[in-house]
């Protein structure tokens, strides 16, 4: 009892400051930079980082396995990966546009597992035969780290690509979905990085030059995230298919789930060869990531949408039964 | 100061050979990179250009010009290249495997005509199929064809897809299940174009590693020592340090973890020379996973088989071949027995755990191993692996009036995944009467039986563990237990130790492709040095690195100065 109340309660704490923290990062769009308000909002991520690791420690104090066997718990944890992407680089005195990203992604799964869809999921308390496995903390954390720092990469790439075509996307802006608003935010970093030059060198012509640069540091880092991703990918179907090969009977099923983690792998090995030749601009890389993009949410919540395979547990399914 | 010593520095090459070196291998990417004309481009793309992004389209024109030189010049080196490479490097050797063996006549023909016709050929197939787009192309489709296949149902019946995409309504216009039938999607993973589609990849995957990797890292290595600032500041990264000396800069980037190479006035440094090689490791690796799933698919076995408890069976009556070369071995003559089978359950109910406990019985009838398995835990004998994969309730144990026990057959009434129903009847009365009524028996696992009478009302539950009597309709019926059936997967699979072999050395060597190979070059200039560098991966961090790295080198004052460019030249 009191562990479920402690849950609620973190849960609830980290959900709000992480809403205090996108409106802080509106403020500062609005307001010019103020200096106290974007510490405060490192601040708050750091609390929410807490807040969402106390959630998980409690849940698996109280569960007696690692909380990494349903939707809600994964979706918890994809979060709580997002927090601790964002905060790394706060430890390790890098600025970067990852923090643009990071945040509201952590909003985004934070407020999809807390809410009313899966509220009959909290509850689930029992391992499944199949799950009862040590690969179980290794295969599932390492899927959802990659997913997270997968889905950061493409979305800087995302955000590329919106700045490299911003007079073409300003015109179908106004169809409004998750990939618009968060690269909404990078946009504010943007226009706060743009205010700074011209204050600092009044040199108009400038604009186009730290765009560019932009475009360039974006570039970058979704590489940079990417290739991290990419490796907690290949070392989470790896050791997937070692767990197959102990429960199922076979490293390699063709599940639906394996197949889309295969094309998700696919997709991003086909960005990094992009990126190895020099004749491929960026946008190229940026296009295959960001359909790198929608592959991971076909790959997460697809697949157990549909409820096909033999991954299909602990999720809703369309199909009730 | 030993550790700056010249002499340390590899600089065994001629600058020649590895020009020359790159027409005879004909790769596209290469040229760019390798080629005198080109590779100033190359370096002016590391560069932060001004305002433009226009270098790609030079580059571009740039290169015809050397594929065309290069052919001409490729039938007079092709000697000379034989002799430089007398002393391969180990790195070449352990390619081998990949794509030496069927390249080395080529090294050799230099021949006219037809035969020359024919001996290129191989160089030919060898440059397009390591051509990138080519590559990437392929991958798409592959994703493409694996995401079709988790669409379309695979292994149905061809009803099944006579009815799902019918002639009079075509999925998109075009999609009938001709294009499923004919086209083998209905088992995708197993059609002829996926699988040759996956071969083509593999071979890609080949003469891309021996084409362009391999070159990559013999040019990594040997790249070094810059002579003149230009080509320092043609750099991606460049800077210069007023009164500064190169020695102190070598200090300082050993702190870091550099090798440090120094010869007179100039400075090579270089860091995670790994992360050069670790992509020819992940394509080997891809390879050898390739190859253990070939394995795997040619020389397999797979059984499954549903055995009551107490009962045995002979894993060789089992198995069933599944490639050309499965070939049985000693091992399936073993006779496995099962003792036991049995459940654990939360306290909710639900199942926790399925065991069985099994012993294997060698022709003698000796046992020559026991071990309890269930989900997660397999037997492994000899090859052969047992899983716990399904389980059913075969038969209860019933007495009637304290007569028996009578073993009573259990059917399945549902079978929807974990969702099982099984059912029983115990005729009462006489039996040979057309219309027999009796008790009727449900169970969904083997924790409780529910009982109903001659007119099908609920009498009770019972647990089979409780040995406590029930009446129904005068008849005292006791159950004594509940039989239940394992359901066991077995197999045997030589290509386990390949692929898990692959798969270590993919895991590892993608973690290594993480790290940047960094390069910087120096060179004193008077009293000032100046720097540049260039890394592969980490682009974003590593200017951030080198202004910190040289913010630690000390200015010097006059007087020192003097002394240490005695130093150097010394």
């Amino acid at each position: 009892m009191i562990f479920s109340t402690l849950e609620h309660i973190l849960t609830h704490i980290s959900f709000s400051i992480v809403s205090i923290v996108i409106t802080i990062h509106l403020i500062i769009l609005l307001v010019d930079e103020i200096v106290g308000l974007d510490d405060s909002s490192e601040k708050g991520m750091i609390a929410t980082f807490f807040c969402i690791t106390g959630l998980l420690v409690t849940r698996w104090m109280y569960l007696r396995h690692l909380p990494l066997s349903d939707l809600y718990e994964s979706l918890i944890f994809l979060s709580w990966s997002f927090s601790i992407i964002h905060i790394i680089p706060y430890f390790k005195k890098h600025k970067n546009h990852l923090s643009a990203i990071t945040a509201p992604s952590a909003i985004f799964t934070q407020g999809f597992a807390t809410s009313g869809l899966l509220t009959e999921m909290h509850q689930s308390a029992i391992l499944v035969p199949a799950l009862q496995s040590h690969w179980l903390m290794m295969h599932v954390s390492m899927m959802v780290l990659s997913y997270a720092a997968l889905l950061c990469g493409s979305l800087l790439s995302l955000a590329l690509l919106v700045i490299t075509f911003r007079k073409f996307i300003r015109i179908f802006s106004k169809s409004n979905n998750l990939e618009n608003e968060s690269v909404y935010f990078s946009e504010i970093q943007y226009v706060n990085e743009r205010n700074n030059v011209l204050r600092n060198t009044s040199f108009i012509s400038s604009q186009n030059y730290y765009r560019y640069q932009l475009i360039q540091q974006l570039d970058r880092w979704s590489y940079r995230i990417i290739s991290l991703g990419f490796i907690l990918l290949t070392v989470g179907i790896l050791s997937g298919a070692v767990w197959a090969n102990e429960a199922w009977g076979s490293y390699w099923n063709w599940d639906p789930k394996e197949t889309w983690a295969f094309i998700t792998w696919t997709i991003f090995a086909i960005y990094l060869h992009i990126r190895t030749n020099k004749n491929f601009e960026s946008v190229n890389s940026a296009i295959v990531a960001s359909m790198g993009f929608l592959i991971i949410w076909i790959c997460y919540f697809g697949v157990n949408l549909l409820g096909i395979g033999l991954h299909s547990y602990g999720s809703f399914t369309l199909t009730s039964n | 100061m030993e550790f700056l010593n010249p002499t340390t520095a590899p600089k065994p090459c001629l600058p020649r050979t590895h020009f020359l070196k790159a027409p005879l291998l004909h790769c596209p990417f290469k040229l760019t990179t390798f080629s005198p004309h080109t590779s100033q481009i190359h370096r002016r793309s590391f560069r932060q250009p001004p305002l433009s992004l226009s270098v790609t389209t030079t580059c571009g024109l740039k290169t015809p010009q050397d594929s065309k030189k290069s052919k001409n010049e490729s039938n007079n080196i092709t000697k000379q290249i034989i002799l430089s490479e007398g002393g391969p490097p180990p790195l070449v050797e352990k390619s081998g495997d990949a794509a030496g063996g069927e390249e080395a006549p080529v090294k050799s023909g230099g021949g006219t005509g037809v035969m020359g016709l024919v001996k290129r050929l191989p160089r030919r197939v060898l440059s397009v199929l390591s051509y990138l787009p080519l590559a990437i192309g392929e991958m798409f489709a592959i994703a493409g064809l694996m995401a079709l296949g988790t669409f379309i149902d695979q292994g149905e019946a061809p009803d099944f897809y006579f009815d799902k995409y019918p002639e009079s309504n075509p999925v998109l216009g075009i999609f009938t299940w001709r294009w499923v039938l004919t086209l083998g999607f209905d088992h995708m993973f197993t059609s002829p174009i996926f699988l040759s589609l996956l071969a083509l990849l593999g071979a890609s995957l080949m003469a891309c590693t021996y084409t362009t990797q391999i070159p990559l890292v013999k040019v990594a290595r040997r790249w070094n020592f810059m002579q003149s600032s230009e080509a320092i500041h043609k750099l991606g990264f460049s800077d210069s340090l007023p009164r500064a000396s190169v020695q102190d800069l070598g200090v300082v980037l050993m702190g870091a973890g550099y090798e440090v190479f120094l010869k007179g006035p100039s400075l090579y440094a270089f860091k995670g020379l790994a992360g050069r090689f670790a992509p020819i490791g992940v394509h080997l690796a891809m390879l050898l996973i390739m190859v253990g799933g070939t394995l795997s698919a040619s020389g397999s076995f797979k059984g499954t088989v549903m055995v009551p408890q107490g009962l045995n069976f002979v894993i060789g009556d089992v198995m069933r071949p599944i490639g050309f070369l499965s070939t049985p071995t000693e091992s399936f003559n073993t006779e496995v027995h099962v003792n036991k089978f049995y459940m654990n359950y939360y306290d909710s109910g639900e199942v926790s755990q399925f065991y069985t406990d099994l012993s294997l019985l060698d022709l003698d009838g000796k046992e020559v191993l026991r071990k309890t398995i269930s989900v997660n835990n397999p037997l492994r004998y000899g090859g052969i692996t047992i899983y716990q994969t399904d389980w059913s309730i075969s038969a209860l144990q019933v007495l009637k009036d304290n007569e028996g026990p009578f073993n009573l057959a259990m059917a399945p009434l549902k079978i929807n995944g974990d969702k099982k129903l099984y059912g029983s009847f115990l005729p009462i009365g006489d039996v040979n009467a057309p219309n027999v009524k009796g008790i009727s028996m449900l169970a969904r696992d083997l924790q409780s039986i529910v009982l109903y009478d001659q007119e099908g009302k609920f009498a009770g539950v019972r647990r089979p563990s409780s040995k406590l009597p029930i009446e129904i309709d005068g008849n005292k019926i006791v159950i004594v237990d509940a039989i239940g059936s394992s359901g066991l997967d077995l197999k045997t699979d030589p290509g386990v130790p390949v692929v898990y072999a692959g798969f270590g050395a993919l895991m590892l060597t993608t973690c290594i492709s993480f790290l940047s190979h960094s390069q910087i070059w120096a060179l004193q200039d008077g009293t000032a040095v100046i720097v540049g560098g260039k890394t592969n991966r980490a682009k974003g961090e590593f200017p951030e690195e080198m202004n910190r790295l040289l913010d630690r080198v000390p200015e010097l004052v006059n007087s020192s100065l003097s002394r240490q460019s005695d130093n150097t030249v010394g």
